[in-house]
């Protein structure tokens, strides 16, 4: 007994611990001190980090169909072929087992990250090329207006995966990525201003700049269907130690001016997000059952009063505690949505909603399905059966009928008399004739 | 069947020798109607010796599994039955939807059985309750043709019930459905009609009431027998035969009936708000009328009485007449519904309503098929008509009615070839009992005076002898000598020779088969039974979970049901049109828009029957034309069925076929993988084309499973978040990168190599020993 106990908490410790585990590849083991505050603020949350280059012949992601990490650092923009059994095919599988893959790249990266970023649904611009702007540069930039200065108000209005105190501009220097329009899972997380376009500083601009403009999107992230998340950043420059202390001092335009830039807190919040230490929620009870029964039911007759409950939980510091919103929804659908209704909030993260089912049978869903920006996908449906009534659940006696009652009595009651008066009258006409 | 025959034969001889001892002819009648019984229930057994002891074809499988509910869980829980497995997601309320007689009848059997403690499965007794009922229907008919004309003409009506195709195509073992108890019970009810308007009482007509109930629980056929009586009713007014019989027969009928049959939840308050039903209330109306008129006449018999009657007649049918279209202008009587609309107006379906008019048994009937069904009778009743109109009486109308419309309602649909059965058999049991009293009596009334006259012989003189010549002239005078009386009586027994001998023939090789076992027959041969679409449904019931929803064409629904006891979307009981053109829709478009309906209506499973391998030719690409046209009735700007023909208007699934065609779900469901069928392989042997679409990947499903003979094949629809990551493909990305997806290609080179790979990076600062680096760049 007491054996099975340790055994579990070894378990239990093994697994907390493999879901730290993190492999960060990188292009040469130099990056490790340019980025070192990045790294250390993860070291410091928990995150045992791997460090390997990307080249390392030793490469694996997985081991007996397990996976040896829970996240992915990829800051190796000049890899040309991942060593090992690392490939881009690997990266998506890692990503559609639930894997969070933090990605940056610069102005050198290759076709093995058009192809990663491509597979996630966004895109890279052409090698070399480079994000310009020309009113936006910061004042130690050196010649090519690359190294630009982006107010955090370009930044989407996502708490959950920015944070909510980014007042300090952000220095960047890279790639932009361009995103499909038809695409709705990807998150524009930071975009350049509208006089910023992405090409090749050392040349001549002769055709259409593939990103221009507001279009030109910085900072990526996608939240797979599957709920792994990815964030794609177009700088390795922007994580790096560098970008976190240096001052801010834009050339033109309103001069913006700060001591520090606000990169750090950026780079530490998107980092919190990407590997899911938060905006993870979880469904942790449904309840459902007629207004004054107790139990639970999956079958409801037309115009029953339902309560409908359901307790929702939200990782927060690695702890799950009650989920605090005022906009979860429930909808009771059969093809199309019956019933759309708010649910109320309750103590203990507890929300509930009380409705009357409609007045069609069929075959109904419980479907709650909370989508928000930066949270994973909360989505929930318990299939009820909502049936007409039972022949002994129609009203007995309606006073419509009343009418039919009295005459089906009255003729009982007549025949009834007209029996006795037909069986004991005695007609006295014959006598009469034959007298 | 040669017993019947030659029993039926024994009989009419009998009949006339035997005319008085009723003792004997009882023992004959009876002897006769259990051989009828027998031949009736053996005849039927060819799907269970050949096969086994199934559940046949498509409804019965709705009608079994909803019996054996009733069994387990008593009647009121049946009524009650809410299936949330059919129709997803509407569910469908079986106890409201349904006529119970079936049920009742079969579970009424299985009671008493294990009450007596025979414990015997509810499948058997619903397997083997039609091939039962057919001896009842012989006895039935027996009794309404003895009714009309004679006992020996019943006899002959019994035995051609028993065994002729037409009625034992819907009543084979296995065949479990409404119609195998109804022809019994519509025999029946026709019986005690006839027998109450003979004897206008009381007693009678509320038998027939109850006859009718039981009628009218058992299937919707019971509208015939509602528009039939007061159509006889009617005539019989216009021939002036208005008596008190009739009078009380049919009104004391009317009311019962009608309160009766409002008692089947199916039915309902339709009797008094559907047009189907108002033939029957107008009349009595009219019967009320002239009933009044006539009590009026007795009681001042004097006076220009004729007059006003037929005037009062013909005011009270106007009357009743604009009534009933008035209430229907209003809205209180529903006016036909299509499905019998489309009995009038042949063509109206199939414009309208193409649901109904997909239905193989819709159609209009064929002239083979008359002579197939009913061989020898459809050339003879015509004479058992016709003697009846000749020695009309109150029931002779009736039988002429129910031919006559019979007749016409079997012109126009193959389904409907069943209400004609019985009455040509009926009928031509009057012919035959005519043709043999005709041929037989004459023989009697010969051999009678040949028989005294050798008796006589014994005692009279020589001389005697001359009084023979004048004896036979009378024969003469009838026109019919010896040897043609015997010709015709040789003549018409191999002609009901051979009419047994086709009866078995077609039920063996047309009706016995139970359609969901097919078997083959090789060139020596032998058998082969293809089992797949068992095989398929026993898969889905294995391997999928308990909640699956499986979209198929409707006529699939019961048997997924039935078998696969898994959820359907739209079955057999083809109640709600836009769904199942909802369906017909996903089928017709092209993946990616099937898909959306397909998430919408929360379907897993995907089944479709593919008879290109084996050359089967009831296969879904063959209905496909009909889910296009019911598509295109709900949904027409989506759908065109000219899209789905070539240019020259021709249906073909090779090169030649239309884009729409070779992109829409069925067409890829069908040929998804196929190889089979023959050189080349791939070749659609039903069709008798190589498809034009091949080698085609789909994105949205999966193949789950495929029978061993290609016949049923089932897809898995993917779930949206298996579409985990939105992909970019490389048709839409701007950026040109050099290959579609990098893959290591040393996999095949063993394991080791692909293993320790070295990567690649660009501008890797090498290291060069001997040299000492001051700073890494």
């Amino acid at each position: 007994m007491k054996i099975s106990l340790i055994l579990g908490l070894i378990a239990c410790f093994s697994i907390a611990c493999a879901e730290q585990e993190t492999l960060v590849l990188v292009d040469n083991l130099n990056i490790r001190e340019t980025h070192s505050q990045f790294f250390k603020s993860l070291q410091d949350r928990g995150y045992s980090l791997t460090f390997k280059l990307a080249d390392d012949a030793n490469l694996v992601l997985s081991k007996y169909g397990e996976y040896l990490y829970k996240n992915l650092i990829v800051f190796s923009p000049s890899v040309v072929e991942f060593g090992g059994q690392l490939d881009t095919e690997g990266i998506t599988k890692f990503i559609d087992d639930g894997g969070n893959v933090l990605m940056a790249g610069n102005s050198v990266a290759g076709d093995v990250y058009r192809e990663i970023v491509s597979e996630c649904g966004f895109e890279m611009d052409e090698e070399s090329a480079a994000v310009i702007d020309h009113f936006n540069y910061d004042a130690l930039d050196e010649g090519d207006h690359t190294r630009i200065v982006v107010s955090p108000k370009n930044l989407i209005n996502a708490p959950t995966i920015v944070g909510t105190q980014n007042t300090q501009p952000l220095l960047f220097e890279g790639t932009g990525l361009i995103l499909d329009k038809d695409n709705s899972l990807v998150m524009p997380i930071l975009t350049a201003d509208s006089t910023a376009y992405s090409y090749n500083p050392k040349s001549l601009v002769k055709e259409y700049p593939h990103a221009v403009g507001r279009k030109t999107v910085l900072i990526a992230a996608l939240q797979a269907r599957n709920n792994a998340r990815i964030i794609f950043s177009g700088s390795l420059f922007f994580f790096s130690d560098e970008a976190f202390n240096s001052p801010v001092a834009k050339v033109h335009g309103d001069k913006t001016k700060a001591s520090l830039s606000g990169n750090k807190a950026l780079a530490v919040h998107l980092s919190e997000w990407a590997f899911g230490e938060r905006g993870q929620l979880r469904v942790r009870r449904v309840h459902h059952h007629r207004q004054g029964d107790k139990q639970s039911s999956n079958t409801y007759t037309i115009t029953d009063t339902v309560v409908y409950k359901i307790e929702i939980e939200e990782l927060k510091n690695g702890k799950w505690q009650p989920f605090e919103a005022n906009d979860v929804q429930l909808e009771f659908v059969r093809i199309d949505p019956f019933i759309r209704t708010t649910l109320k909030k309750k103590p203990n993260g507890v929300y509930e909603g009380i409705f009357k089912v409609p007045d069609v049978w069929g075959v109904y869903q419980f479907k709650v399905d909370y989508d928000r920006i930066g949270y994973t996908r909360l989505y929930h449906s318990t299939q009820v059966s909502v049936r007409p009534l039972q022949h002994t659940q129609y009203e007995r006696f309606i006073p419509s009928a009343y009418p039919y009652y009295v005459s089906a009595f009255s003729m009982m009651v007549g025949v009834f008399l007209f029996s006795f008066v037909f069986l004991y009258y005695k007609e006295e006409t014959p006598k009469s004739k034959s007298e | 069947m040669p017993t019947t025959a030659e029993t039926k034969h024994s009989n009419g001889r009998n009949k006339g020798i035997f005319n008085n001892t009723t003792g004997f002819s009882t023992l004959i009648t009876v002897t006769v109607l259990s051989l009828a019984w027998l031949a009736g229930f053996a005849s039927r057994l060819f799907a269970v010796i050949r096969f086994e002891s199934i559940i046949h074809e498509f409804d019965p499988w709705f009608n079994y599994r909803s019996t054996a509910y009733m069994v387990q869980h008593g009647f009121y829980n049946f009524l009650n039955w809410f299936d949330e497995r059919a129709w997803y997601p509407l569910g469908r309320i079986v106890g409201g939807t349904v006529y119970p007689g079936l049920m009742i009848t079969s579970g009424t059997i299985h009671w008493i059985l294990h009450t007596l403690n025979i414990p015997i499965h509810i499948r058997d007794i619903c397997v083997f309750l039609a091939p039962i009922f057919s001896g009842l229907t012989a006895i039935a008919t027996y009794l309404l043709t003895s009714e009309l004309w004679s006992r020996g003409a019943g006899l002959f009506a019994a035995c051609f019930i028993a065994i002729v195709p037409g009625y034992s195509s819907r009543s084979v073992a296995g065949s479990y459905d409404n119609e195998g108890i109804a022809i019994f019970a519509l025999q029946f009810t026709y019986y005690l009609w006839l027998k109450s308007i003979k004897s206008g009482s009381i007693f009678w007509s509320i038998c027939t009431a109850l006859s009718y109930f039981y009628m009218v629980s058992a299937w919707g056929g019971y509208v015939f027998i509602i528009n039939l009586i007061p159509l006889h009713v009617f005539v019989l007014l216009i021939m002036g035969r208005f008596s008190q019989r009739l009078f009380v027969s049919y009104t004391v009928f009317y009311i019962i009936g009608l309160l009766l049959s409002m008692q089947i939840p199916f039915v309902g308050f339709q009797p008094i708000r559907t047009s189907e039903h108002m033939a029957a209330s107008g009349v009595f109306a009219l019967l009320m009328a002239v009933g009044a008129l006539k009590y009026l006449h007795s009681l001042n018999p004097k006076g220009q009485w004729k007059q006003l009657l037929i005037l009062g007649g013909l005011v009270a049918a106007g009357t009743v007449f604009l009534a009933v279209v008035l209430l229907t202008y209003m809205g209180v009587i529903a006016p036909w519904s299509g499905r019998f609309y489309s009995l009038w107006d042949t063509g109206y379906a199939k414009i309208h309503i193409p649901i109904i008019a997909s239905v193989s048994e819709h159609q209009p009937t064929t002239w083979s098929s008359f002579f197939f069904d009913l061989h020898v009778l459809v050339c003879t009743f015509p004479v058992g008509l016709w003697y009846c109109i000749k020695n009309i009486n109150d029931e002779r109308v009736f039988v002429a009615l129910y031919a006559l419309s019979a007749v016409y309602f079997a012109g126009v649909m193959v389904r409907l070839m069943l209400t004609l059965t019985p009455v040509v058999c009926v009928l031509a049991g009057i012919a035959f009992s005519i043709l043999l009293d005709l041929v037989l009596k004459e023989d009697e009334m010969q051999t009678a005076p040949v028989e005294t006259e050798d008796s006589k012989n014994l005692y009279d003189k020589a001389g005697k002898l001359k009084k023979r010549t004048p004896e036979p002239v009378p024969a003469a005078d009838s026109g019919l000598g010896m040897n043609v009386r015997s010709g015709t009586l040789i003549a018409f027994m191999i002609l009901l020779m051979l009419f047994s001998v086709h009866c078995t023939w077609a039920t063996s090789n047309a009706y016995s088969s139970p359609s969901i076992v097919l078997a083959s027959y090789g060139n020596d041969g032998s058998r082969k039974i293809l089992d797949d679409f068992r095989e398929a449904y026993g898969w889905l019931s294995q391997n999928t979970a308990e909640d699956a929803r499986i979209m198929s064409w409707w006529d699939y629904g019961y048997q997924i049901a039935g078998m696969g006891n898994r959820t359907t979307l739209v079955d057999n009981n083809t109640w709600n049109n836009s769904h199942i053109a909802l369906v017909g829709k996903a089928m017709a478009s092209n993946e990616s828009a099937a898909y959306d309906i397909m998430t919408m209506l929360d379907v897993d499973y995907v089944l479709v029957i593919f008879g290109g391998a084996i050359g089967y030719s009831g296969d879904d690409i063959n209905k496909f034309i009909w889910m296009v046209r019911i598509a295109e009735g709900e949904h027409p700007k989506e759908i065109h069925e000219a899209d789905y023909f070539t240019e020259r208007g021709e249906y073909r699934v090779d090169s030649e076929a239309s884009k729409t065609m070779l992109n829409c779900l069925m067409y890829k469901l069908s040929y998804y993988r196929y190889d089979s069928g023959g050189s080349p392989a791939g070749y659609d042997r039903t069709r008798g084309a190589l498809p034009g679409h091949r080698g085609f990947q789909l994105t949205y499903l999966e193949e789950a499973y495929t029978t061993e003979h290609w016949l049923v094949r089932i897809y898995r629809v993917k779930k949206p978040d298996e579409f985990n990551r939105p992909r970019l493909p490389l048709a839409k990305r701007t950026i040109p990168t050099s290959n579609n997806l990098s893959k290591k290609p040393a996999y095949d080179l063993g394991p080791m190599t692909s293993k320790r790979r070295k990567g690649l990076l660009k501008n890797k600062p090498t290291l060069v020993k001997g040299k000492k680096m001051t700073k890494l760049e």
